[in-house]
């Protein structure tokens, strides 16, 4: 059926609207510091045969593939069997999902007898069982890294409130409350989403509501085509690295091509070094959505909605068996620094076509640092994700100390840490003067954390990258700067590699260090203004400036 | 006479009662010192400020000096370690795939932050002890040489113990007397220390400008001869003595909007309703709020300009949808309104001010809905062949004719502002359908009952005036005052009686604090936990009255909890799972001694009988054409109907009627379903 202009414009309009409310419940009656206060979960609104119509804007790298994974699950149900009490469940990194952690939830939408839709909502899991609370560092295999739940159809009736599926993964976790606190908001989430699916069936009719979706799709894809269109065809190459495998082998090296026909744009992976025995390993559900977030960062305005009609428009080639699409059943927990390796490799090729629309490489990592502490038979679980700073653009500063492009999670407040948690404090929350890349425009700044350890018995876990090789920079500016983990024990000062785990002692000083952005175009372009404000607010140190822009110095005084 | 003087953006309003007699004057604000307007706003209406018996002011003054960065210069103090929280902020961006993001900017330089070593925890006991001597002995010269107006000082966990925040507050005001200093636990004791600390810095920010402008105003306010009561609005609703404002700014920052909604909670209570939706439809905005029983929804925190605020105000929802909104077809084809507006210059294209792109305004007058002789009483020319040649493209692209796509664009007007007032219903747990709407503002009569049947509801009560009603609100706001305070336990036996000693302190506290204003008599408490389940961060109101007080047990408070999480999140939890109290608020209120009445000021200008309108089919029908003060009481016209005012039209579509009632309140029912 056709729908009028009108209607189109108002539904469209009220799905994006569900389905930030789903977003915005879903964050706000979690349990676990990961998802109530770093964010880190998303959610969406399918069609009914599962391609994604709108998602809440939360986190780009959960966004990009919620309707691939669904399409898992499609592949091993009947759609139509689907009822009303149904729902799947699913978290395998080797039948189209993320990292274990990353466990999703699909609840159908039905108006009347018709399934119209689903709710679909995944969130970032605190600890998901493994071989160590939160983060199994030395996972050689997936089994290792938490419960697998394959793409699997579950009732809602049998399965939860005390039934089997609650009850295993209940047993599974390791900080019950809240892993179950936060299942449960994801329910409540999809919840929510189809009753506002539902009220807009009951208002325009489920036809007109099914129309609107399938519209709302071709709309982003003609936007997306047409943006596409607007940049220079031609085939872009480009690099970037990983330091390492966490074994002491590297740097692994990750290739894009991106070919640019008319309104058609494909990236293809080949180039890129093979798998890995450590949980650097990307899914190819990683790889894709780390893919479309950079195509759509680069190309598009932000205002064009993110749905299938972006996916559909994007051709993505992963070579079998790289480190961005590995066999079974190789470890995948810390994917997310191999796709930001991919993001940048598009990113770097893309700033051959239009060097005015991307950025210089950011710090662009995700440094996953894990304290727990086992007390009395219970688990203590403080999992903190930090980003770094951006890379620079051709006329601005990159933005300093924030999350890098893919994520988007939020700090913990050091004052709710300390309602949380009793075997630990953070003692320092800085940013790093002279800690970015120079240029005509600067990397945004790093910066650095520390945690007092208060008792005994307390472990330390990160995954983390950059700690040997620096963001790239663009035309002439200056590379960004790396990162670095240590624990100070009295006089003495322990050195954590980028993949590392140690056991804690009461007094002990953790200190994460987080890199820089890159600069874009040469120094010499710098204004004096902005060096002067960054000497001002002691950003750029005195010395570094006399070394790096001597001249506008001197032209300044 | 009691008079009130709202300052806006373009205009400052005037509205003054006196023994049922009503003046209303609208002149141009001077932003540059508003202080001038206001002044000349009482000239124009010939007030003899000797014979005011009650004064009360709102401003957007906080607000501008914020937003045009015109504040104080400030110096930010904080406990070691944490020197960079105001730029540091939470580490997430607001547009996720914005490669070029830019944080909000705070209101100090990272220049002007300071570190003190101290350190309490979250239970309030000190870890590192403050040595105020040698604190100040380093700060002092640093502050004096870096200029400062004032000073905010934000310590971790203050809002556990501010032991140490008011020692230093304390001894910087020894050594540095002429500087205001602001310690965050004074401004808000909640829990989270960049919010705290932005709402800290922005109270420092904007009170020195506060202070002289109320002093300024207050002398000349003296030397024309005016003795009598004084008062300020602020967020939440309520007014408060103005040498109370002078020391707590921050308060004042929504004051504008919150007026409004008070005199629109004043004219419904006259219709005999308390369950209204308030829908101010401006220029370039239009704020809702949800108000039950009489009660606007209060929100514990807001931002402004990207910077939390942590202080209590009105729950706003507000949309950029106004009459100057623009409309205009994406780069995908759909057709979008706002939040682009053409703003005052040039306007829209029908104001013939050489506006060329078609807005909200120019669908009205393209519909019949705004007729070109009857704007703003025939003072203002309307162009209506610009605002068909604004709106051909859209209909060309459409496929539409121009009146048809007139009607699109304001159908998705109102579906625009309709998810505003989700926001504060559906999505908060209340049915709308439960509500009366009460629209004013130059521009909310006119889209009201269409949003009314988008919504269903089944009344729409216009005020009287509707386009003066913020300055209204002034004069028919009580004293109030809203205090929180973050005090964290599970509930188990022991909770009642520490919700019950924690609310006689607040009680207390605020009875203290209000007898300061010389207010002692009549005064009503409302109470609040803000509750959640153990492992939440987000806590859900849970209103106790003195009668649920009092006969509070563990099991209620858990019940009262798990009704209100359910209303909100559609469950209630798991069965035995523990629950925590995080904090409560305690407002405290004063009523009037009596109401102003309101009433419609006369419009004298003739009006045909009848004009003609299309409808949102298409079709054009002849409306009927009424000046609203001259209604026969209680009489209903049928629609379509415009029924217009000095300062505003309302318009009643086919299926509506209204009638005037005996406090000139126009309400619109539904005669068709």
């Amino acid at each position: 059926m056709t729908v009028s202009p009108i209607d189109y414009a108002i539904l469209s309009q009220a799905i994006l609207a569900a389905a930030r409310e789903m977003g915005a419940k879903l964050v706000r009656s979690a349990y676990s510091t990961i998802l109530r206060e770093a964010r880190d979960g998303s959610a969406a609104i399918l069609d009914r045969d599962g391609n994604t119509v709108a998602q809440a804007e939360l986190i780009p790298m959960q966004l990009g593939t919620i309707g691939l994974v669904f399409q898992a699950c499609a592949r091993e149900y009947d759609l139509d069997a689907v009822g009303p009490d149904d729902f799947f469940v699913m978290n395998d990194a080797y039948s189209g999902g993320q990292h274990l952690q990353d466990v999703f939830f699909f609840h159908p939408i039905f108006a009347g007898d018709r399934r119209v839709g689903f709710a679909a909502s995944v969130a970032h899991h605190l600890d998901i069982g493994g071989g160590s609370p939160g983060l199994s560092v030395h996972a050689r295999d997936v089994h290792s890294e938490g419960i697998i739940i394959p793409p699997t159809k579950f009732s809602m009736a049998r399965d939860w409130n005390g039934g089997p599926l609650e009850r295993i993964l209940r047993a599974n976790v390791r900080a019950p409350l809240q892993t179950m606190g936060d299942f449960n908001a994801q329910i409540a989430a999809n919840r929510i989403g189809a009753q506002r699916i539902g009220e807009m069936c009951a208002r325009y009719g489920a036809e007109t509501v099914e129309a609107v979706m399938a519209e709302f799709q071709a709309y982003t894809e003609r936007r997306v085509r047409a943006a596409i269109a607007e940049a220079p065809d031609g085939t872009y190459t480009g690099e970037a690295v990983l330091d390492d495998d966490g074994l002491g082998r590297g740097p692994i090296r990750v290739r894009s091509t991106v070919t640019i026909a008319g309104d058609r744009i494909r990236v293809d992976y080949d180039g890129t070094d093979p798998q890995v025995a450590t949980y650097l390993n990307a899914p190819l559900a990683g790889t894709i959505s780390a893919t479309m977030s950079c195509v759509k960062s680069v190309l598009t305005s932000p205002d064009i909605p993110f749905n299938a009609g972006l996916t559909r428009s994007v051709e993505v080639e992963v070579p079998k068996g790289s480190i961005l699409n590995p066999h079974y059943p190789a470890p995948v927990r810390a994917r997310m620094l191999s796709c930001y390796r991919a993001f940048n490799a598009t990113m770097n090729a893309l700033s051959q076509a239009v060097p005015e629309k991307v950025i210089a490489n950011g710090f662009d990592c995700t440094t996953v640092a894990c304290l727990s502490w086992l007390n009395d038979g219970a688990y203590s679980v403080y999992l903190e994700i930090f980003g770094g700073g951006y890379g620079a653009s051709a006329d601005e500063d990159g933005c300093d100390a924030i999350d890098s492009p893919m994520s988007n999670c939020a700090n913990t407040p050091v004052e709710a840490v300390d309602q949380d948690y009793a075997f630990f404090r953070v003692e320092e929350y800085a940013l790093t003067p002279d800690s970015f890349g120079h240029g005509t425009a600067r990397g945004g700044t790093g910066f650095v954390k520390s945690y007092r350890i208060l008792r005994d018995g307390a472990t330390v876990a990160l995954y983390g990258d950059r700690f040997t090789t620096a963001p790239q920079p663009l035309f002439g500016g200056a590379p960004g700067t790396t990162a670095a983990c240590e624990i100070r024990r009295g006089d003495e000062v322990i050195s954590l590699t980028s993949k590392d785990m140690k056991e804690l002692r009461a007094g002990d000083l953790v200190t994460f260090r987080l890199g820089g952005g890159a600069g874009y175009g040469p120094v010499s372009g710098r204004s004096a203004e902005r060096i002067a404000e960054d000497l001002r607010n002691g950003l750029l140190t005195r010395e570094t400036a006399e070394r790096v822009y001597p001249a506008q110095l001197v032209a300044a005084e | 006479m009691r008079v009130g003087v709202e300052v806006g953006g373009t205009f400052t309003d005037l509205v003054a009662v006196d023994e049922g007699e009503i003046q209303i004057c609208k002149v141009p604000s001077t932003p540059a010192s508003p202080d001038i307007g206001a002044l000349a706003s009482l000239d124009q209406a010939g007030i003899m400020l000797a014979g005011v018996g009650d004064l009360v002011h709102g401003s957007t003054v906080a607000t501008n000096a914020l937003l045009e960065r015109k504040g104080a210069k400030v110096a930010f103090v904080v406990t070691r370690g944490f020197r960079d929280i105001l730029f540091l902020q939470r580490h997430d961006r607001r547009n996720i795939y914005d490669l070029r993001y830019k944080r909000p900017s705070p209101v100090v330089e990272r220049a002007d932050c300071y570190e003190v070593a101290e350190r309490i925890d979250a239970s309030g006991t000190v870890i590192a002890a403050l040595d105020v001597e040698a604190a100040v002995a380093e700060l002092a010269p640093k502050l004096r040489a870096g200029g400062y107006d004032s000073v905010a000082i934000c310590l971790l966990s203050s809002y556990a113990n501010a032991a140490h925040e008011e020692a230093l507050r304390a001894a910087l005001n020894a050594a540095l007397p002429e500087m205001l200093v602001t310690a965050s636990a004074d401004v808000t004791r909640e829990f989270r220390e960049f919010e705290r600390a932005s709402t800290a810095t922005l109270a420092a920010y904007v009170q020195p400008v506060i202070d002289s402008y109320l002093s300024r105003l207050d002398r000349e306010l003296v030397a024309r001869g005016f003795s009598s009561r004084f008062s300020i609005m602020q967020s939440n609703g309520g007014r408060i003595p103005a040498r109370a404002m002078r020391r707590n700014a921050i308060s004042a920052l929504f004051s504008g909007p919150a007026a409004g909604v008070v005199g629109a909670i004043r004219q419904a209570e006259r219709a005999g309703t308390g369950n209204v939706i308030t829908f101010d439809m401006g220029g370039t905005s239009t704020d809702v709020c949800l108000v039950t029983d009489g009660k606007p929804g209060i929100s514990p925190d807001t931002e402004l300009d990207g910077l939390p605020v942590r202080t209590p105000v009105i729950d706003i929802a507000t949309v950029g949808a106004g009459g100057g909104s623009l409309v205009w077809i994406d780069d995908g084809g759909m057709l979008r309104v706002g939040p682009r507006s053409a703003g005052a210059e040039p306007g829209p294209a029908c104001y013939g001010k050489g506006g060329t792109k078609p807005t909200i305004t120019d669908a009205h007058v393209l519909r019949g809905t705004i007729r070109p002789e009857a704007f703003l009483g025939g003072a203002m020319e309307i162009d209506r062949a610009a605002a068909e040649r604004a709106f051909a493209p859209i209909a060309h692209a459409l496929g539409l004719s121009i009146p048809e796509a007139a009607s699109a664009a304001l159908r998705l007007s109102v579906a625009n502002i309709v998810r505003a007032i989700q926001l504060v219903s559906t999505e908060k747990g209340n049915d709308p359908r439960d509500y009366a709407l009460v629209p004013y503002g130059g521009a909310g009569p006119l889209l009201a009952a269409e949003i009314a049947d988008e919504m269903q509801l089944d009344r729409v009560i216009v005020p009287p005036n509707p386009g003066v009603l913020s300055a209204y609100g002034l004069i028919a706001s009580d004293f109030s005052k809203i205090s929180a305070i973050t005090r964290r336990f599970v509930v188990d036996g022991d909770a009642p009686a520490r919700i019950r000693a924690t609310h006689a302190e607040m009680e207390a506290a605020a009875r203290a604090d209000f007898a300061s204003f010389g207010l002692t008599d009549g005064l009503g408490f409302e109470f609040v936990a803000d509750m959640r389940f153990v492992g939440q961060a987000f806590e859900v109101p849970v209103e106790l009255s003195p009668a649920t007080l009092a006969g509070l047990d563990a099991a209620k408070l858990e019940e009262l909890f798990q009704q209100a999480h359910h209303r909100i999140f559609l469950h209630g939890g798991s069965k035995g799972q523990k629950i925590e109290v995080v904090g409560f608020r305690m407002t405290v209120s004063r009523p009037l001694e009596s109401l102003p009445a309101f009433r419609e000021r006369a419009n004298a200008a003739e009006t045909p009988k009848e004009s003609p309108i299309v409808l949102a089919d298409g079709n054009a029908v002849s409306a009927a054409v009424r000046a609203a003060a001259s209604l026969t009481l209680d009489a209903p016209v049928a629609g379509p109907a415009l029924i217009e005012g000095y300062s505003s039209t309302t318009y009643v579509p086919p299926g509506w009627q209204v009638w005037r009632d005996a406090d000139d309140n126009l309400t619109m029912t539904r005669t068709a379903k």
